[in-house]
């Protein structure tokens, strides 16, 4: 802990250095440092575009291959549903019902099948960012 | 026009019969040979120096293995590489057939049902030996989700028995239909060429266009013969993960 005595001083130390500076020599200051800023703003953005369309080619060849499986994924709950309704139908006689039932019950496995994958999907993505899905870039370098 | 479907024929070599069981060895019997024998035949010479610093060929064999030990990692963790030769052996000899199938007048294999079918199958039946040698009757607990209220659990658990037999129906018909559709489409774009330069007059100056369109989606392709053994290799890790734990 510095002792307090000191701070003024340093403090009036360092505003009497400050207020040496010309108004030319100040807007000069001022000028380099909003040079340097948007500098050191494009180098980030253009790093992270860079990341980004690195993961982008990856995470799309794995949405795309994802996006493959969901189709197929819910109409496979589907048809298994059907056929075993239709199945049970055939031995107790009870046509329609059991089709009807597991027809839906099938329907229902199908959104689970979906949905599960999709919730494994999302949370492989919040695992690679950090836990931010859908984090909005534009507001990144605001303070 | 060229008949779209005359590729995915059957052509029976050797006729043989074991068991009273038609073994005949046809052309997808050859070519599934041919893939294992180019498998074995590439991993085996590029391996063979087992250099630190790696040859070419070596370094592909290499990154294949990252590959497919990254795959099960993810999915299953350190334990899970257990199973990595099952699904090393899986993701390859699809891959390889789904691009020998690529090889104009080559024929592929994974666009019959039979053939795709039985390597899901082989998977589940797989995850169920493990799934009930590594808990027993636990493996049901696969079916009966965690919190679910108990007025509700014997709907839950009907539509989670549903869900899990789908699985072996949606790993094979997904892989069996992207092959099948993508050769039937190239197939067809190609026969529009020779329709197009056939027919007389102007038509004939339409035929680069079905070219194009070809060319196009042979690119396509190449990423769905990929693509579609990654899918068929993930899967296979999932399911194992799910036989070894079964808990939700």
């Amino acid at each position: 802990m510095p002792d307090p005595q000191d701070r003024p001083k340093v403090g009036s130390d360092f505003s009497s250095g400050v207020d040496n500076l010309t108004p030319e020599e100040r807007k000069g200051f001022k000028d380099r440092l909003s040079k340097l800023d948007a500098k050191l703003d494009d180098v980030q953005q253009r790093r992270r575009t860079e990341v980004e369309t690195h993961e982008d080619k990856a995470m799309r060849s794995k949405g795309m291959a994802m996006g493959l499986r969901m189709s197929s994924e819910l109409v496979a709950a589907v048809i298994v549903g059907g056929l075993i309704g239709y199945g049970l139908d055939k031995w107790f006689e009870t046509t329609p019902w059991m089709f009807l039932v597991f027809f839906m019950l099938g329907c229902a496995a199908g959104m689970v099948n979906v949905t599960r994958a999709f919730t494994k999907m999302q949370a492989e993505i919040a695992e690679k960012t950090g836990g931010d899905i859908g984090q909005d870039l534009a507001d990144v370098d605001d303070d | 026009m060229p008949d779209p479907i005359h590729q995915f024929e059957i052509k029976r070599y050797f006729p043989l019969e074991v068991l009273g069981i038609d073994a005949t060895f046809t052309n997808s019997a050859l070519y599934m040979v041919a893939a294992t024998v180019l498998i074995l035949g590439f991993l085996i010479f590029s391996m063979r120096g087992r250099a630190l610093v790696p040859t070419r060929m070596q370094s592909i064999a290499e990154s294949v293995y990252e590959f497919v030990a990254g795959m099960v990692r993810d999915a299953m963790g350190e334990q899970g590489m257990k199973y990595f030769p099952f699904v090393f052996a899986i993701f390859i000899f699809i891959f390889v057939l789904n691009m020998l199938g690529m090889i104009p007048g080559f024929f592929t294999v994974t666009t019959h049902l039979a053939v795709t079918a039985a390597l899901a199958a082989l998977v589940f039946v797989t995850v169920l030996i493990i799934g009930f040698a590594k808990n027993g009757f636990g493996f049901f607990k696969l079916f009966v989700p965690d919190g679910v209220p108990p007025l509700i659990l014997p709907v839950v658990v009907l539509i989670e028995v549903i869900s899990f037999l789908s699985r072996p129906i949606s790993h094979s018909v997904r892989l069996f239909a992207n092959m099948l559709a993508g050769h039937i489409t190239l197939k067809v774009f190609g026969g529009f060429v020779v329709m197009l330069l056939g027919s007389a007059g102007a038509a004939a100056a339409l035929a680069p266009l079905p070219i194009l369109a070809a060319t196009a989606l042979t690119a396509l392709e190449f990423l769905v013969a990929f693509l579609q053994a990654y899918v068929f290799a993930m899967l296979t890790c999932m399911y194992l993960n799910d036989a070894l734990h079964p808990a939700h």
